[in-house]
């Protein structure tokens, strides 16, 4: 089964909509319920005061993804560096992706971005596990320069999901700047799956594309890992 | 495994927090919750190079020129090497106990809670006497700035442009959630930078490779005493290794990275130190730099490379003592966090503030002494007073480290082992002491003082709690 991180500001009052609950049933979520905190303040300090309190809330909400059929579990971090806590939960827990949280109702059709430094292959394969056998439709959008190779790799792609009995159809921008065209497709979809970036000077200037994307689209984002990195999966 | 229940209450029926916890590289694991580790050794070593570089490149200098002479060098080789003795034993307890409190916590935990008390109270008012000191020092450097920018104000403006940094970083400190540590590792590469231009340029001028011979003064012209009293008061430059020691909680990979920054700082500020000593007394004779006073390196500075060579003096001096003071602020709250969750001082000081997530009651037990003393003005005995409260500590650091090791309790498990035991630790308690008996007996006094009214509190508030072993 896949697995998926659900970071939440836990005491900002973050919270999951039911549309992206329901999505995440056909996998494994870990729900992270973390606190960023100024360096003037140690995480010990503000786990002191906040700490029954963020717990109490991260269980409410990890009931809903389904603590107690086995199929979820929540972690509770106070830290200085957000980035860094996900990137250490993702690798301990081996998470194929994690969600940006947004708005949304029932999820019909997802956009899934075939961009970002993560295989085609995985990302094709956490959609056909994530979508399962439950009638969500799917997009597969591609942003390229070379359109005879984007198409090519769009109707492969989509093969493997039609065979499953997955209701594919394709996009494909050509000579577009890559985030605008894919905010653009998101329209009509009800969440947005991509692949992760490697941190860039842009990422450091505007944030990473999954939260622009997320900000823009208004809908929840799942990023899916560049598996690298999890060999050290399950470490205590 | 089965952990001792906390030990006693205090006065108000509170109890030490202490419970088991699991420490790996990157975060601390509680029953409850984790504790991201975010500090690399970079910004390990900011804090103790950013603590430590501006009292003792551009504050100390010229009064230490005046006091020893040229051999006011050999006075910070001195207070180098006790500091390095120091250093280890230190780094080797935090490696065992990388938890936030530094020094407090060893002491409490080796050596027992009314020890722990002194030691933790006092390290609060160690870093509010330094945290004045280096806001004077910083007065001293934005009258400079301004005299350099034309603007003529007079020594009388020092004490009021102390006062009103003061005031604005306790401020900032409550108010600002931008992270400025990444601020912090920047101001220090720059100074880094700076320092090291001059000193090769200065050093290469010294050794009269280029530039004009300068006639040789003598050594040591007021005799070996100086040397040590000297050494007591510049003592107050090598303080900020121990600041290292108070985010051990929040470092990435303890094991490595706490020795490496203690120990590494003291090191990079020790061999700048010496070279800054030998550079400006070349340039000028002690007597001479000793009525430049605080600002004496801008006069070097001059010498050496004209305006700009003052000008780049006058900017470090400012970002120096600047980045001093507003380390010590925060060393100081995370000090009064780490004796009020062991209930030595109401719980309530620990509080943090719902609108900015920062410890404003800590933030605010910090900033008004430091104000307060600010107001005196009294640089020397400030730096004074500052050393001998962190002596103190550091003397007893090693007392625990030697007493944790006679007899290893079973959770003594340390990454990092000092070399040369029992040597080491034993020569850098001898010489904490004994360097406390060099200073000025007014500098004496007020320490003592303090460290009377800590062990009064102690047997008033919480003469029940008990921390020893308790982790």
């Amino acid at each position: 089964m896949t697995r998926v991180l659900v970071p939440l500001a836990i005491l900002e009052g973050e919270s999951v909509s039911s549309g992206l609950t329901t999505l995440l049933e056909s996998a494994n979520v870990t729900v992270l319920g973390y606190h960023e905190l100024p360096e003037q303040t140690p995480p010990d300090q503000a786990r002191d005061q906040y700490g029954s309190r963020a717990t109490d809330a991260l269980e409410d909400l990890a009931a809903e993804f389904g603590v107690g059929e086995g199929t979820a579990d929540y972690r509770l971090v106070f830290t200085h560096d957000r980035e860094q806590t996900f990137d250490r939960v993702a690798g301990e827990t081996g998470a194929d992706a994690y969600a940006v949280p947004g708005a949304t109702g029932p999820i019909d059709r997802l956009l899934v971005a075939l961009t970002g430094d993560v295989a085609v292959e995985r990302i094709v394969s956490f959609v056909a596990a994530l979508v399962a056998d439950r009638g969500i439709g799917v997009t597969l959008f591609l942003a390229t320069d070379d359109e005879a190779a984007g198409r090519e790799l769009l109707a492969a792609s989509s093969v493997r999901l039609a065979d499953r009995g997955i209701d594919v159809a394709t996009e494909l921008a050509v000579d577009e700047p890559p985030l605008e065209a894919l905010v653009d497709a998101a329209v009509g979809h009800d969440a947005v799956v991509m692949g992760e970036r490697a941190p860039s000077l842009l990422t450091l200037v505007f944030g990473e594309d999954a939260e622009r994307v997320a900000a823009e689209s208004v809908g929840p984002v799942l990023v899916v890992r560049n598996g690298e990195d999890d060999e050290s999966a399950n470490v205590d | 495994m089965d952990e001792p229940s906390p030990g006693g209450t205090n006065i108000e029926g509170e109890s030490p927090r202490v419970e088991p916890t699991v420490e790996t590289e990157e975060a601390t694991i509680t029953d409850e919750a984790e504790l991201e580790r975010t500090l690399g050794l970079s910004g390990g070593l900011a804090i103790g190079i950013g603590t430590m570089i501006g009292a003792g490149i551009f504050v100390f200098p010229g009064l230490a020129a005046g006091r020893a002479g040229p051999a006011a060098a050999a006075s910070f080789a001195i207070g180098a090497a006790i500091a390095l003795l120091v250093a280890l034993p230190a780094s080797e307890l935090a490696t065992a106990m990388p938890k936030s409190g530094g020094g407090y916590y060893f002491i409490s935990r080796g050596l027992g809670t009314l020890l722990g008390a002194v030691v933790g109270l006092s390290l609060w008012f160690g870093l509010v006497f330094a945290a004045a000191f280096y806001l004077v020092g910083f007065g001293y450097y934005a009258v400079d700035t301004l005299a350099e920018l034309g603007v003529a104000v007079g020594g009388g403006l020092v004490i009021p442009l102390a006062l009103l940094f003061g005031a604005g970083f306790t401020v900032l400190n409550v108010t600002g959630t931008e992270n400025a540590a990444k601020l912090q590792n920047g101001i220090v590469a720059l100074l880094l930078s700076i320092l090291v231009v001059f000193l090769a340029y200065g050093g290469l001028d010294a050794a009269g490779l280029i530039g004009e011979p300068t006639a040789p003064e003598q050594f040591a012209p007021f005799g070996a005493v100086p040397v040590m009293t000297t050494a007591a008061l510049v003592f107050t430059s090598y303080l900020g290794f121990a600041q290292v020691a108070t985010v051990a909680g929040e470092m990435k990979d303890p094991g490595r990275n706490l020795p490496l920054a203690m120990v590494g700082s003291v090191l990079i500020v020790g061999v700048l130190y010496v070279a800054t000593i030998f550079v400006a007394t070349s340039a000028f004779g002690s007597e001479q730099l000793s009525r430049f006073g605080e600002t004496a390196m801008v006069e070097v500075g001059r010498h050496y490379l004209g305006a700009a060579g003052a000008f780049a003096i006058v900017f470090g001096g400012l970002l120096a003592t600047m980045s001093s003071a507003n380390a010590s602020v925060l060393s100081t709250s995370r000090a009064i966090y780490a004796v009020s969750r062991d209930a030595l001082l109401p719980r309530g000081a620990s509080r943090i503030n719902l609108r900015y997530g920062t410890p404003h009651v800590a933030l605010g037990m910090a900033g008004g002494p430091i104000l307060v003393l600010t107001a005196t003005g009294r640089v020397e005995l400030l730096a004074e007073v500052a050393s001998f409260l962190h002596l103190i500590m550091y003397g007893l650091i090693c007392v625990a480290l030697i007493a944790l090791r006679r007899d290893e309790p079973e959770w003594y498990d340390p990454d990092f082992r000092v070399p040369g035991f029992p040597v080491v630790p034993a020569l850098g308690a001898v010489a904490s002491f004994a360097l406390i008996g060099f200073m000025q007996p007014a500098s004496q006094l007020v320490g003592v003082g303090v460290m009377i009214a800590t062990a009064g509190w102690y047997y008033y508030y919480a003469r029940d709690v008990d921390l020893k072993g308790k982790l």
